[in-house]
């Protein structure tokens, strides 16, 4: 599995070229990295309307654009606590193939990062960290340390 | 040029032709003496066999010539209709749409030759009446002077081609010297020069693309040296309803004529060798000067009484032709961008309205146009809406000729009666339909109706009717299939569904007998004893199912052992924009289809009684369920239990329940939202719309709360 979630990525970054960019978002103390080519749009905190019946993570859907589209809340996706929203929350609107445009709900963005391949240390995967199975690299930069996110891994444990 | 950018127009028709060919072979076996459907028959596959051979699809070419010629010698009283003739022009109906979906697949007929058909069908030729000797080649000759002459009496008897010169206007086309040159070379070597005026049905819409069509067909046969318009002109639709050309060719006339009528919506072809013409030419031009002057009026005229002729040609036909609505053909795509602008619209009208609640703009001219502006969007919304709709004839059209072959592969007499084909549904749902139908039927066909020995064992009539009856009902549309066969066997479907695992005996022992025939629906569910090709292969009916939910519907059944089943599908008239109930429960606004809802009753907390530990209520004077919809939808109603209740009572087929909610807010118009693919499709909710204020509501599907 970890193994595939590499190969994955680094096909990924050899497509992009060299260098890819990240937006870099907060979840708690942590900073973590989701790939500027599935970023749509970033949002404000809105009201969000209650879908009964669906996994806790899943907040609801919101009106962008005219569009409907369903709102997860990354940390409890992560298997974090919940927070209350702050002013700093966002939700961050994802492109993804299978499935459409989706949003996420996190404590904080920061800015945007470029990496090159050279400055992405692959992790081992490391099955008794719930979060870490999300994370596919660790990018570094001068001054921190992002975890970089594999959307398509977030978002396919829709089951659970 | 190039003729894919025809195709499209060439399927659409083929697929005419073919659903005609289809019914009208079906009215022949029925009365195979009857002329009248002979001929429609004739002309449809010369009208099928001209516009493939336009399009250059040889094989399909081949294949409906042969069927041509046994039309033209059953027409001439050489042969009879027989069962077996019935049969292989449906074997040659099937390979035409064989050609026809592989041409709309890859633009390409396929290789498949067919060739036994066309043995078949020339064994036909060969044994069936005086004319065994009767070759191909000369039928197709035959053929082509059969249409010749079938084309004027289609015209209600119009002047034979050679009669009136004011419909050969191609003798009045300006020769100019190079094209002089060319025409006495091609007749000094013996070729044929010939001169056409074709006339393009006045209420074609795509004349261009039938001159084109014409062009082609006559290129085929030989080179065309001159039109009047200019190709390029007429290419650009620039001309009234005649064109004419100059052809030399090896070919005799009637080859040429035949083959520029084949193509259709052209009213009428004449032609002449022009020998004559060249010669007047000559002449035209030994008169010198004065003549070329008045050659332009000369044209001008003869325009002139072609426009004054043209409304007494009209009438003419009039009284010929059926009265035939003018259409335009659009691409669904179009329709679903304008239907979306609709949409858009009527957001932008509710925000509209709700911002003049809130930032309390008002003045009575303000109220007014609010209101003008309502009533404008709610027409156009159904204009569009009804621009969408299709009646689903196009897809019910083929269930008789389905029946038929049904009936011979079962061995079981049947008679499909058909009504209400005339029904309307949107476009999208019509081209879904057809399979959930389909399979319904071969259900009825194969699992319904009984043997010939037990119906009469039963005393019910030999033949087996399955019943199609499509009607309106408020915003729903019914289709009903419907058999007087044996019905459902609750006892086996029990059994079966044991023996399959879906439920436990003890299950079983307190399922109703309702529920229980709605296992049928479950996946892997097959009662029939020997699997055959036609059902049992347990994929039926819940595919059936989720295709129908998929489009909004449901679907139920209704059985009585012996006496048969009724099958009811209900359909949302549209799936886009609808007139809903806005609630609000536990402080969140929902929305549900005003079609599902009867009446709103207040109630009082002590009306409402446990029955089994459900609730109910009475409504006059029947028992109905209560669903709490702030329990359905996991949220807490604002309101304490002494309260009295608002009860939204909603309806499905015979069905009543009473939803509570807490509050009305009002009827509005609704844009229907999907929720997207990430959430699970929740069986309550249908989707969800966009408020007034931006805000998101979703729709509860009242369907499948009942």
């Amino acid at each position: 599995m970890a193994d595939e979630v590499r190969i994955t990525n680094a096909d990924l970054i050899v497509d992009e070229g060299e260098k890819v960019q990240y937006i870099v978002i907060k979840l708690g103390n942590e900073q973590y990295g989701i790939d500027i080519k599935y970023i749509d749009n970033i949002v404000r905190m809105q009201s969000i309307t209650r879908v009964p019946h669906v996994p806790e993570y899943i907040k609801g859907v919101i009106n962008l654009r005219g569009e409907v589209i369903p709102v997860l809340n990354l940390r409890l996706k992560m298997g974090l606590e919940e927070i209350e929203d702050t002013k700093a929350s966002r939700i961050i609107i994802l492109k993804l193939e299978q499935y459409g445009l989706l949003g996420f709900i996190v404590d904080e963005v920061r800015e945007v990062v470029t990496l090159s391949e050279v400055q992405i240390e692959k992790v081992a995967y490391d099955n008794t960290d719930e979060k870490q199975k999300f994370v596919f690299g660790v990018g570094k930069t001068e001054s921190s340390l992002i975890s970089l996110l594999d959307m398509n891994v977030v978002c396919a444990e829709n089951g659970k | 040029m190039d003729v894919s950018q025809y195709l499209e127009i060439f399927l659409d028709e083929t697929r005419e032709h073919l659903s005609s060919l289809n019914t009208q072979i079906l009215n022949l076996e029925q009365n195979p003496e009857d002329e009248d459907t002979i001929n429609e028959i004739f002309r449809a596959a010369h009208s099928l066999k001209g516009m493939a051979g336009t399009m250059g699809f040889k094989r399909m070419q081949n294949l409906t010539h042969d069927m041509e010629n046994v039309f033209s010698e059953i027409r001439n009283g050489n042969m009879k209709v027989s069962s077996s003739l019935i049969d292989i022009l449906f074997q040659t109906l099937d390979a035409l749409e064989e050609y026809t979906s592989n041409i709309q697949e890859t633009a390409d007929e396929g290789t498949n030759d067919n060739q036994n058909i066309i043995d078949m069908l020339n064994e036909f030729l060969n044994t069936k009446g005086e004319v065994a000797e009767e070759k191909p080649k000369k039928g197709k000759g035959k053929a082509a002077k059969e249409a010749k002459e079938e084309a004027p009496a289609a015209e209600n008897a119009e002047a034979a081609p050679s009669g009136s010169s004011d419909e050969e206007k191609f003798r009045q086309i300006p020769i100019g010297e190079t094209e002089e040159g060319v025409i006495s070379a091609a007749l000094a070597e013996g070729k044929n020069v010939y001169g056409f005026t074709v006339y393009v049905d006045e209420n074609c819409l795509l004349k261009a693309a039938r001159a084109f069509l014409v062009y082609k067909a006559v290129e085929e046969k030989g080179e065309i040296i001159l039109s009047n318009p200019s190709a390029q002109d007429i290419e650009d639709e620039k001309f009234d309803f005649d064109f004419s050309l100059i052809v030399i060719s090896e070919h005799n006339i009637d080859d040429i004529l035949s083959a520029a009528r084949a193509v259709s919506e052209i009213s009428k072809v004449v032609g002449a060798p022009l020998d004559a013409v060249a010669a007047k030419a000559q002449e035209k031009k030994d008169e010198e000067t004065e003549e070329k002057e008045t050659a332009p009026a000369k044209v001008e005229q003869a325009d002139k009484g072609s426009t004054a002729q043209a409304p007494a040609a009209k009438t003419n036909k009039a009284a010929a032709k059926p009265v035939v609505n003018r259409t335009v053909r659009v691409d669904i795509e179009k329709l679903d961008v304008l239907m979306n602008l609709v949409s858009e619209l009527i957001i932008a009208k509710n925000s509209l309205v709700s911002a003049s609640y809130t930032d309390g703009v008002s003045g009575a001219s303000f109220n007014e146009q609010i209101e003008y502006l309502e009533s404008v969007t709610t027409n156009l919304h159904e204009s569009v809406m009804k621009v969408r709709m299709v009646p689903i004839e196009s897809v019910v059209s083929k269930f008789p000729r389905m029946i038929r072959d049904l009936s011979k592969k079962l061995d079981k007499k049947m008679e499909l009666y058909m009504s209400g084909e005339e029904t309307e549904l949107d476009r999208t749902v019509v081209d879904e339909i057809g399979d959930p139908l389909m399979h319904l039927l071969r259900n009825s066909a194969d699992h319904g109706l009984e043997s010939a020995e037990v119906r009469a064992q039963r005393g019910k009539p030999e033949v087996g009717s399955i019943f199609l009856d499509a009607y309106q009902d408020g915003n729903n549309v019914v289709i009903e299939v419907r058999d007087d066969g044996n019905g459902i066997d609750v006892e086996a479907v029990k059994n079966k569904a044991i023996e399959r695992g879906i439920i436990t005996p003890e299950q079983a022992d307190n399922m109703a007998e309702k529920d229980i025939i709605n296992l049928l629906f479950n996946a892997g569910f097959s009662t029939a004893k020997v699997i055959s090709d036609v059902s049992g292969r347990g994929v039926g009916l819940d595919v059936v199912k989720s295709k129908i939910e998929a489009l909004s519907g449901e679907v139920e059944v209704h059985s009585k052992l012996g006496e048969g089943s009724t099958w009811t599908i209900r359909l949302p008239l549209t799936l886009a924009i609808i007139q809903a109930l806005m609630v609000v429960v536990g402080g969140e606004k929902y929305a549900i289809s005003l079609g599902s809802i009867q009446t709103i009753e207040d109630v009082s907390p002590d009306e409402i009684k446990l029955v089994q530990n459900e609730e109910v209520m009475t409504l006059r004077g029947s028992v109905i369920p209560i669903v709490r919809l702030d329990k359905a939808l996991g949220t807490t109603s604002l309101k304490g239990p002494d309260d009295n209740l608002v009860v939204a009572v909603a309806k499905k087929g015979e069905k009543l329940a009473g939803f509570v909610v807490d509050e009305l807010i009002g009827q509005q118009e609704i844009v229907i939202k999907s929720l997207g693919k990430y959430i699970n499709k929740s069986k309550i909710i249908s989707g969800a719309t966009i408020l007034g204020d931006g805000e998101v509501a979703l729709i509860i599907d009242a369907n499948a709360l009942i």
